[in-house]
């Protein structure tokens, strides 16, 4: 315990060390910043300042609970300070008010800087006591979740105080305190440099708010909760989720919403250890509302786009020649990838062949039948462009609850005169993982898939592990995948022909709200529950593989038709496209988003 | 309303007479001087932003720049080889929306950025890319994409779905 303590002040002495030889590179007077923002003080005094206003604060801090209105009030009126601007003296004058002796810092562990003081709160003052003992949680190992509390932090000073202590009464109560001195304090034109200025001498190294440091921050903060989370240490979870939530308003934009999302899911993993049924299926969660949100995200970024164009030519090149072809479909939605393979198909030369698809999709709760009417969509649009098209729609929980039968089932039986056996194609785009929740589940499917003896069978799968062992293996996954998905979406309001602008930011907004019920599902939901188990390509080549399929390249027209597709999109100058073992991944700048594979049954094992 | 943007005009002006100008508004006067089938023939050999100029000088010389027969060869010249044949690829790109659709939604914006700026600016005329058979379906791709989106099922729910 000790020694953790020692190295974060250690750490915390260096950056103060370089901070102060910053300060001291400044004109050796005046320190520079700070009188930009209408305070004078000596570069030499500082540390001085910096003292005396940390003992300001034990000192109002201390005396609230006994007198707080009349003190202050006191303050603010009746007393007069003269020149605040040369805080040295003013702060003095302050503290003279107060008849509390100065409060006895007890001798940090090592250099006197007053960075040192924020964990060395002073032992009287019953709260902070109360506050010392609970961060003191005796659990195992050090954990760093505790050996955060201790460090220092730079970022908008009201939230350096509220670390301390899960008691929630204290902080709020702190920070009403806090304000009221920030208000006491006022005098340089803004309320904004007023809370900079105010309390910057006690945080040396900084004057300006340092978002990629507080950004810094904010992720040890979730890392840290996600830590306390796995350790069961409930409490400590509690008050980094809060502190979390402030963090995250330093930051802007990308970090902002998936911190938020985070903390959001952090503190339904933590209020809720049984999870409600199905957690992932919220009051809002229709399937038409999970359409909705599809949808938009479809138009929001080139993910989707990328993983029907791809899947869409591996099929197309399985089906060359074929006059009878069969696509399944795992996830049937509204039907967005078919009308360009329909297209597709029907450009081909020497014309289309007759199509049937197989649509597979979850049971509605509102009994409407979304199913047949993206089928009776679909049969209109291969009509207008002369396709013969038959299709059918099944309703099914879950992909295992399928029977080879039933997919294949009567229409073959219609033709028996045929000559020519269909060619069957399997589509799942992001629906084999959450098959893995249950046991046994991904192996029916396989089995299935392979009784149906397929052409080929397209995968396109996050490019991710989100399930691994232990949750905070998961956490830190997911909170690098989504980060970058996040990111990916700020650049993009799309610059395809279609959007307007307006839509486009709608399009955004509703696209994060389904990343967040994905990270939602990864974070609060386990076991059954959890559905978004991702897995990255390696490892589903060894499930693929152990099930008797082997990889089909994926060919350079993919590869082509991708790398075009991103250029329609804002933010195409980060998107890249990856050709691997002949499978294709659409990456964010060096981050791998998704994966498009194509598989057939192996040749050996026929 | 007369639509005539000053572009056209200066464009059209070598091809036009001044007087024909003059009474531009009386369109059986403009379209006589040269004789629509002959206009076509002009207009055939027209780059996009040509077409799209010519659109804008009457409403008799925008029904013909807007001829689908002249966008299907716009979009198809470049193309290095069609993907199949004529009539089958003019039969679905008119279905899904037509070919002047297809150029100025799905082609026009993956063009290079110096193609999209007028030859005259650059004062020199300069090669169009030319498109292979990815590109090409790609841009097909999204038309029917397109379509599909913006398509209204007609609920005749005729008895039972499929087959």
């Amino acid at each position: 315990m000790k020694r953790e303590r020692q190295e974060t002040v250690e750490a915390a002495e260096t950056e103060d060390e370089k901070g102060k030889a910053r300060m001291d590179a400044d004109d050796g007077g005046v320190d520079e910043l700070l009188a930009a923002l209408g305070y004078k003080i000596r570069s030499t005094e500082m540390a001085d300042v910096a003292q005396k206003l940390e003992q300001l604060e034990m000192a109002m801090g201390s005396s609230v609970a006994a007198n707080d209105d009349a003190l202050l009030s006191h303050l603010a009126s009746d007393a007069v300070h003269y020149n605040p601007s040369d805080v040295s003296t003013w702060v003095d004058t302050i503290l003279s008010e107060f008849n509390a002796p100065s409060l006895p810092l007890p001798p940090p562990p090592l250099s006197p800087a007053p960075l040192q003081h924020h964990f060395n709160l002073p032992p009287d003052g019953t709260e902070q006591n109360s506050t010392i003992t609970t961060v003191d949680v005796p659990s195992g190992p050090r954990c760093p979740a505790d050996a955060y509390h201790l460090e220092p932090l730079h970022a908008p000073a009201v939230a350096g105080r509220i670390v301390y202590g899960s008691d929630t009464q204290y902080e709020v109560s702190l920070s009403s305190r806090d304000r009221k001195r920030m208000k006491l304090c006022s005098s340089p034109p803004s309320s904004s440099s007023t809370t900079d200025a105010a309390t910057s001498p006690a945080v040396l190294p900084v004057v300006v708010v340092d978002t990629q440091e507080s950004g810094i921050r904010l992720v040890h903060a979730l890392m840290a909760c996600a830590e306390a989370v796995q350790q069961d240490n409930l409490k400590a979870a509690d008050a980094l989720v809060k502190q979390i939530t402030v963090l995250a308003t330093s930051q802007g934009g990308a970090m902002r919403k998936v911190a938020g999302y985070f903390a959001e899911a952090l503190a339904r993993r933590i209020y809720r250890p049984q999870p409600a049924r199905n957690l992932s299926r919220s009051t809002l969660d229709f399937p038409a509302f999970d359409d909705m949100l599809h949808q938009h995200f479809y138009e929001s970024c080139p993910n989707l786009k990328f993983a029907h164009f791809t899947a869409n030519q591996a099929i197309l090149e399985a089906f060359a020649g074929c006059r009878r072809v069969h696509v399944v479909d795992f996830g049937m939605r509204e039907g967005l990838q078919w009308p360009a393979l329909l297209q597709a198909l029907a450009l081909r030369p020497g014309g289309p062949p007759s199509f049937r698809l197989t649509g597979i999709g979850p049971p509605q709760p509102d009994h409407s039948d979304a199913l047949q009417e993206v089928g009776w969509k679909l049969a209109q649009f291969a009509d207008t462009i002369r396709v013969d098209f038959r299709y059918r729609g099944f309703v099914a929980a879950s992909l295992a609850d399928l029977e080879p039968y039933m997919l294949l089932g009567p229409v073959a039986s219609d033709r028996d005169g045929e000559e020519e056996p269909e060619a069957v194609a399997v589509n799942s785009v992001f629906e084999l993982h959450r098959l893995l929740a249950r046991q046994g589940a991904l192996e029916k499917v396989l089995g299935t898939i392979r009784a149906m003896r397929p052409r080929i069978v397209t995968v396109v799968e996050q490019e991710a592990n989100h399930n691994g062992e232990t949750f905070l293996e998961r956490f830190t996954e997911a909170l690098h995948y989504y980060s970058t998905m996040f990111d990916s979406l700020e650049g993009g309001v799309s610059a395809a022909p279609d959007a307007a602008g307006g839509g486009g930011r709608r399009d955004q907004a509703m696209s994060e709200v389904y990343l967040g019920r994905q990270i939602c599902n990864v974070v609060a939901c386990e076991g059954a529950d959890r559905t978004e188990r991702h897995e990255a390509l390696a490892q589903w080549r060894v499930r693929m593989g152990r099930a008797g399929f082997e990889p089909v390249p994926i060919g350079s027209n993919a590869f082509k038709q991708a790398s075009m597709l991103l250029a329609l999109f804002a933010g195409g100058d980060g998107y890249r496209v990856e050709e691997k073992d002949g499978s294709l991944t659409l990456g964010w700048h060096t981050r791998p988003l998704i994966t498009t594979s194509a598989w057939r049954i192996a040749s050996a094992a026929c | 309303m007369k639509r005539r943007s000053i572009d056209g005009k200066e464009e059209k002006k070598n091809k036009r007479p001044r007087s024909a100008e003059v009474a531009a508004p009386e369109e059986a006067v403009s379209a006589a001087e040269l004789g629509e089938d002959l206009l076509l023939e002009v207009l055939k050999r027209a780059d996009a932003r040509t077409l799209g100029r010519a659109a804008c000088v009457s409403r008799g010389w925008r029904r013909l720049a807007e001829d689908e027969r002249l966008w299907e060869a716009v979009c198809t010249r470049d193309w290095v080889k069609v993907p199949c044949g004529k009539q089958q690829l003019r039969a679905v790109v008119l279905a899904l929306g037509g070919f002047r659709r297809l150029h100025s939604l799905y082609i026009l914006p993956f063009l290079a950025p110096s193609a999209a700026l007028p030859s005259p600016m650059t004062g020199r005329p300069h090669p169009q890319q030319r498109w292979g058979k990815d590109e090409v379906q790609l841009s097909l791709s999204l038309l029917s994409i397109g379509f599909f989106e913006k398509m209204i099922p007609n609920n005749n729910r005729g008895g039972r779905g499929g087959a």
